[in-house]
């Protein structure tokens, strides 16, 4: 918790040169020997004798960030997106929308041959609720989302190759669609380096996908709706 | 100064105890819970899913057989895929049967080669009084469904005797394979019903795709109907398919051999097929 205490020297990584920001600012050492390198270049930051500037504060929403660093990163199991699932987002629409990139990984001892699964997911958080006077947890009650994700993996039996005329199976092995609601809660622990509040939060989805739905709505007697559902488990913080 | 006894306070003081609830309730979850699915593709099953044909052979041979004497009389019927309710009425129909020794399902267990689809097919079909035992079927080998299959069922070819008959399973689903001259594994059929065995009186073959279909590997047809239609000891009485989702019973080729083809599950009939002699057999169609 006490290395948490210094997340917010990190700010100030945003008011160095660009080439003391592509030192990975994840750790401190490297944080610091950054502030170092550019220490050493006077060249680049003249020393003028300007009256303190207030610290850099990005405006509302996310637009002063660079579009190709990602807000948050991710950390899964299961939901249909891999065993081990890892992947970087983006939050928009005033914190109510994330987008994220996904890659997940399911070991041969589940499958022919050792599966990867990409995902591209977005979610959507109606409410963020404050809890407690301090305002350091955050809950959003309900989430609602749909994600596409494409599995490669040798041993799978393709649908759609040259073993088949067109339209033998409509649909495909490797690519699903498919949806789910879920909740999130979350905790702030600091802020990041444009001063806004980090959260780390833990989130649940339970969804379904387009086989799966398929085949309850042309069972609608004979499957329930627990049969068809897969549970996710994360984390999610910011960065 | 005294302590504030706010719900809130409460709580904190709690913390650590449901700190622990949460972990358990957490791991107990991941542990056992078929809600955490890694991919629809994946391969796992619960112990009460796995090799559900070593079981089911277990329990046939634990079994009198119920006609007696040279007779077996048994349910065939097919294509079981993304027809759940058709299932559960199937299996109330089949437990009112008498005499009847198994169900024989020939193939296209799943539709989409997913794991679950398969176990949605046993939660309904583990309610029969009676072992059922199926042939892999062209869907069943779709993405990962070999394997799926495999562990939920079991090998693809496989034979079992019965009631004075042996029965041989066998996979023809070659458009699957890309049609690479090995399925049917021609010279494992050959070998299975060229052993006699004492007491054996007729042979049965089952397979999802029948050899004049053209999802069957076309250079293998003639050595396949060949080997069926050939000298065996005992002679092959007839092949059961499925695949085409409709009745059937012909003799498409000139050496006589017949082939039946069963209803699929959502035709709400199937046949009860008495096999006796050599070669003699009844079909009985039920409706369900």
């Amino acid at each position: 918790m006490r290395r948490l205490l210094l997340l917010p020297l990190l700010g100030l990584a945003a008011a160095l040169p660009a080439h003391a920001q592509l030192s990975a600012p994840g750790t401190i050492d490297s944080l610091s020997l950054a502030l170092v390198a550019s220490a050493a270049e006077p060249a680049v930051t003249p020393a003028v004798a300007e009256p303190a500037k207030p610290a850099p504060v990005a405006p509302s929403g996310l637009t002063a960030q660079p579009w190709y660093r990602p807000h948050h990163v991710v950390l899964q199991t299961a939901g249909g997106q891999g065993m081990v699932t890892a992947g970087v987002g983006y939050t928009t629409l005033r914190g109510r929308v994330d987008v994220d990139a996904l890659a997940g990984y399911v070991p041969s001892k589940y499958s022919i041959t050792a599966m990867g699964i990409f995902t591209g997911k977005l979610t959507y958080a109606p409410w963020t609720l404050p809890v407690g006077a301090a305002g350091r947890w955050q809950v959003r009650p309900l989430t609602a989302g749909a994600l596409v994700s494409y599995t490669a993996s040798q041993g799978i039996n393709d649908t759609r190759d040259e073993k088949y005329y067109q339209g033998y199976y409509w649909w495909s092995a490797r690519t699903r669609i498919g949806g789910f609601v879920g909740g999130k809660v979350s905790r702030v622990i600091g802020t990041n380096r444009y001063g806004h509040p980090r959260t780390l939060g833990a989130y649940y989805e339970l969804g379904t996908n387009d086989l799966y739905l398929s085949s309850i709505f042309t069972n609608l007697g004979g499957l329930g709706v627990h049969d068809i559902l897969t549970l996710g488990l994360g984390v999610k913080m910011d960065l | 100064m005294p302590q504030l006894s706010t719900p809130a306070n409460i709580l904190l003081s709690l913390r650590r105890a449901l700190l622990a609830g949460v972990m358990l309730l957490f791991s107990g979850l991941i542990a056992g819970c078929d809600l955490l699915e890694f991919s629809p593709n994946e391969t796992r099953a619960p112990k009460e899913y796995r090799d559900l044909t070593r079981k089911n052979l277990e329990a046939l041979q634990a079994r009198p057989n119920p006609t007696g004497g040279d007779t077996v009389r048994f349910v065939f019927i097919g294509d079981s895929q993304r027809f759940y309710e058709e299932a559960e009425a199937f299996v109330q129909s089949v437990n009112r049967q008498r005499n009847i020794a198994f169900v024989a399902i020939s193939g296209d267990i799943s539709d989409f080669g997913l794991i679950r689809e398969l176990r949605w097919v046993h939660d309904r079909l583990k309610h029969l009084d009676v072992p059922y035992l199926t042939v892999v079927g062209n869907h069943d080998l779709v993405a990962n469904g070999r394997e799926a299959y495999q562990r939920v069922y079991g090998p693809l070819n496989y034979s079992f005797e019965y009631g004075s008959t042996r029965f041989v399973f066998v996979d023809t689903n070659g458009r699957e394979y890309g049609f690479n001259g090995r399925v049917p594994d021609v010279p494992w059929l050959q070998q299975t019903l060229a052993a006699p065995a004492p007491g054996i009186r007729r042979q049965v073959v089952m397979s999802h795709v029948p050899p004049h279909d053209e999802d069957f590997d076309k250079q293998l047809e003639t050595s396949y109907v060949q080997t069926l239609s050939g000298p065996n000891t005992p002679p092959v009485a007839f092949e059961l398919n499925g695949h085409k989702h409709d009745f059937g019973i012909g003799q498409p080729y000139e050496n006589g051999l017949t082939f039946i083809n069963s209803y699929s599950f959502e035709k709400r009939q199937y046949v009860v097929l008495t096999v006796w002699g050599e070669k003699e057999f009844k079909l009985d169609t039920v409706q369900y």
